[in-house]
């Protein structure tokens, strides 16, 4: 079986800035992989190229050995990868359980329309990240940061990604929420899920990953186990570079 | 689906009342309620597209007009018959429809209402000076046959039209295609970020939108029988459509309704006090005033007095 | 084709006068204000009112014209645009209602029928053979000025450099110290007065009548889709495209027509280039 995520040679540039410079890496089946990095050093970027959301310069994103570079977003996660965000993004005017609805929907108005939804899967959803039954008729103006990246998480969820890609699931978040997103990170692992994470929360991070790929101005510096790429000099002069 | 059983009995109730109401108004009243059943159709159609998925059209005059105008053309120059010709009518608007909607997907925000505005402005040129002798040029076409005769007979088409439209309209919104077409007026990104295609679903929304206003400008033409140029592509008639749509509360059904119904008649019942222009000034004046205070609209008070209501007689 | 370069220059100049003030909103104010149209009705009217009703002089009938419209562009802003917290979609349909309740103002007050304002300047001459009247000579020449006393008022003045500095980040303009509610402010001012002094030449190139705002916004619409946000001159390059289409369309092909071009140009702009010609793009 083909490799859930390779990024080959992927690169992007904004005039003359290199955001993305040639990186290559790839994510193997149930594998869990920290993306590290000082601020701006492009790994939102690589989400976001892996998504399609930017279109990158140079370079190929294959997705259990489909090329997936010049679909479009919608495209990309019917093919199996979905994205939280570092700024959470709810349907403002909508209650819980509605957000996790547009992330089950089918791709095809026609059975948007005939077929019902499955309220079963919501409420699970619902609870799998945290909320009570309660929650599901809150909106979005009601909840903590904490419970719109639970939400955000629900909802990413819910499109049935087979690559989840987080992206600081940890930022806001209490000690209590942070070990609850945690446990639900561990649990879906048994389960299989492959991930790609981007955390400033390095201890909260280290026991959910198998392996890191540390990223400064946009090129690829070191890789390995999380340890090992932390205590890399590279690695550790950039951050106290950045910091 | 979320269907309650006091949703059927409130249609149920509006219907028996809509259906009754010839035995006790007079004619002239009448009269002005079909207008309200058209305005009304007109402002959901307005709302299914720009009401949900918060792009703002300018141009439905543009549908309705082509609506009106492609059955007054058949039948009156073709002697096409009105069961063929409304069908006809209906599919090109939809067809104009798409042609509009295709510069429409690559842009957003304030220019998505600019170019509609400018197709209307087009169509109302073009109507005046391309083939006038089918299109009647600037005075327009006269004389369209009728469908029915008389105020009781034309009520009840408009009334029916009406309530096909709101009913069908209203079951399609409480499907899941409402809530993904409101989740794109919340969020478009997010809508596409769970797998979505928001252009497909912001194609189907604009032709279900033509649908209807093709429908209702079609019967529109063979109910007042005589359209023009400027009383069709026109920022007046856009004015009342949006205006009803959102004093009425956008994004439901009922919303437009109560809109065109209360619009209309608070133009009729200010007619007795002041005969004149006044009356258009204070029309709009409490238009904007009722906007500014409350841009859900009459819908969102109506919600807020109930609850306030139910926590008197709670408490 | 002297003729048509002539009528084209003058046209054009007219229309670059319309469409500055609604390009200035859009690109300080980032809202259409679709109230814009309904300047240029006050100006016109005011004017008609001041110096052919009351019989006042010609330049203090245009003074107060101006006057007027910058107190309308000031309302505007404090009673609408202020309270919708610069809700776009809302302050677009409640200036769209509000130029409605306007256009039903101006019937109340002067009544439902065209009237004819008489030149601001009398007199024609003669310029290659086409008679040029020197109220749209006038018109011309007034807008060139107003255009190039805008640019530089903009580019050289620190008030103008401030608001360029809004209109391109808000944010970053109030932490460098510019409070972007004035300069909101202003702007509506300067846009509503340049509204009002265009509305009085508008209307004496035309007429007055009640629904004459639709035309003048549609101009200033088509200039700012074509020309693209914030750049004076872009507005002046487009407004002459405009204009010449116009003449040209009228001359060569049928009077009727005059405006279908502008409005195929502002869908094909829209569909090839949709942040105009000459604006500049989005920063995300």
């Amino acid at each position: 079986m083909s490799s859930p995520l390779v990024i080959s040679n992927l690169r992007k540039t904004f005039g003359g800035l290199v955001a993305t410079n040639d990186v290559s890496f790839s994510v193997a089946q149930g594998e869990s992989l920290a993306l590290i990095g000082p601020n701006g050093a492009g790994k939102t970027t690589i989400f976001s190229q892996i998504m399609g959301e930017l279109r990158q310069t140079a370079g190929t994103i294959t997705l259990f050995g489909n090329e997936i570079s010049k679909l479009s977003t919608p495209a990309r996660i019917r093919e199996g990868v979905s994205r939280t965000y570092q700024v959470p993004r709810p349907f403002g005017e909508m209650t819980v359980a509605e957000n996790i609805r547009v992330g089950l929907m089918p791709d095809n108005i026609w059975h948007m329309i005939t077929r019902s939804g499955n309220a079963d899967r919501e409420l699970e959803l619902a609870l799998s990240v945290g909320f009570s039954e309660d929650d599901l008729k809150r909106t979005p103006s009601e909840l903590s940061m904490g419970d719109l990246r639970k939400l955000e998480m629900a909802r990413t969820m819910a499109t049935g990604p087979r690559v989840m890609l987080l992206d600081e699931v940890f930022a806001g978040l209490t000690v209590g929420e942070i070990a609850q997103i945690a446990a639900l990170i561990q649990q879906m692992r048994k389960d299989g899920m492959t991930f790609l994470i981007v955390s400033h929360d390095l201890k909260a991070l280290e026991p959910l990953v198998d392996r890191a790929i540390a990223i400064e101005q946009g090129t690829h510096i070191a890789e390995g186990p999380f340890a090992q790429v932390m205590a890399d000099d590279a690695v550790r002069a950039s951050y106290l570079g950045a910091a | 689906m979320n269907i309650r059983w006091y949703h059927f009995a409130l249609w149920a109730a509006f219907m028996a009342v809509m259906f009754a109401l010839p035995e006790f108004v007079s004619r002239g009243t009448l009269r002005t309620v079909i207008f309200a059943n058209f305005l009304a159709i007109f402002a959901i159609s307005w709302d299914v597209l720009s009401g949900r998925t918060g792009y703002i059209s300018f141009g439905h005059p543009f549908l309705i007009g082509i609506g009106a105008y492609t059955t007054a053309i058949l039948t009156k120059r073709f002697d096409v018959a009105i069961e063929a010709s409304i069908p006809i009518a209906v599919i090109v608007t939809m067809i104009a429809g798409f042609i509009v909607f295709l510069p429409a997907l690559r842009i957003k925000g304030s220019y998505f209402a600019l170019v509609t505005l400018a197709f209307m402005e087009l169509m109302y040129q073009l109507v005046q000076v391309i083939r006038p002798d089918l299109t009647g040029g600037t005075r327009g076409i006269s004389g369209i046959q009728g469908i029915t005769r008389g105020a009781v007979n034309g009520y009840y088409l408009s009334l029916t039209l009406l309530l096909v439209v709101a009913v069908t309209v209203w079951l399609v919104m409480r499907t899941r295609v409402g809530t993904a077409l409101s989740a794109i007026g919340m969020n478009e990104e997010s809508v596409r970020g769970s797998g979505l295609d928001t252009t497909k679903l912001k194609l189907f929304a604009f032709l279900f939108s033509a649908l209807i206003a093709g429908l209702g400008g079609a019967f529109y033409a063979h109910y007042v029988g005589a359209i023009a140029p400027r009383a069709l592509f026109d920022i007046n008639f856009l004015f009342t459509i949006i205006v009803a749509a959102l004093i009425g509360g956008a994004a439901t059904t009922a919303g437009p309704i109560i809109g065109a119904f209360f619009l209309t008649f608070l133009l009729e019942y200010l007619r007795p006090y002041l005969p004149g222009a006044e009356r258009y000034f204070i029309y709009g004046g409490v238009a904007l005033l009722l906007y500014m205070y409350q841009p859900k609209g009459i819908i969102a008070l109506l919600e807020t007095m109930k609850d306030r209501i139910i926590r008197r007689s709670s408490t | 084709m002297l003729q048509i370069i002539i009528q084209g220059l003058l046209l054009s100049g007219l229309y670059a006068l319309i469409a500055v003030g609604f390009t200035l909103i859009f690109s300080v104010g980032r809202v259409l204000n679709l109230a814009y149209g309904a300047y240029l009705m006050i100006g016109g009217y005011a004017f008609f009112f001041f110096s052919q009703q009351l019989g006042l002089p010609i330049l203090l009938g245009v003074i107060l014209a101006g006057v007027l419209g910058c107190l309308a562009g000031l309302l505007k802003y404090r009673l609408l645009v202020i309270p919708l917290k610069g809700d776009h979609v809302a302050i677009e349909i409640s200036t769209l209602i509000l130029a409605v309740v306007i256009q039903a103002g101006i019937v109340l007050l002067f009544g439902d029928s065209p009237k004819v304002l008489l030149p601001i300047v009398p007199g024609v001459t003669q310029i290659a053979g086409a008679s040029v009247t020197f109220n749209i000579l006038t018109a011309t020449l007034v807008s060139w000025a107003i255009l190039i006393s805008l640019y530089l008022f903009i580019k050289k003045t620190h008030l103008g450099r401030a608001m360029q500095a809004v209109s391109m980040d808000k944010k970053g303009a109030a932490i460098s110290g510019v409070n972007p509610d004035h300069i909101n402010m202003l702007t509506w001012g300067i846009s509503g007065t340049l509204g009002a002094v265009a509305g009085v030449f508008f209307a004496s190139y035309t007429q007055l009548s009640p629904s004459m705002w639709v035309a003048p916004l549609i101009i200033a619409v088509a200039v700012v889709i074509v020309g693209g946000i914030g750049s004076i001159i872009g507005t002046l390059i487009v407004a002459h495209i405009i204009g010449f289409m116009e003449v040209i369309a009228v001359a060569e092909i049928a009077p009727e027509l005059r405006g279908v071009f502008t409005m195929l140009l502002i869908i094909a702009v829209l569909i090839i280039r949709p942040q105009g010609l000459f604006g500049r793009e989005e920063i995300q």
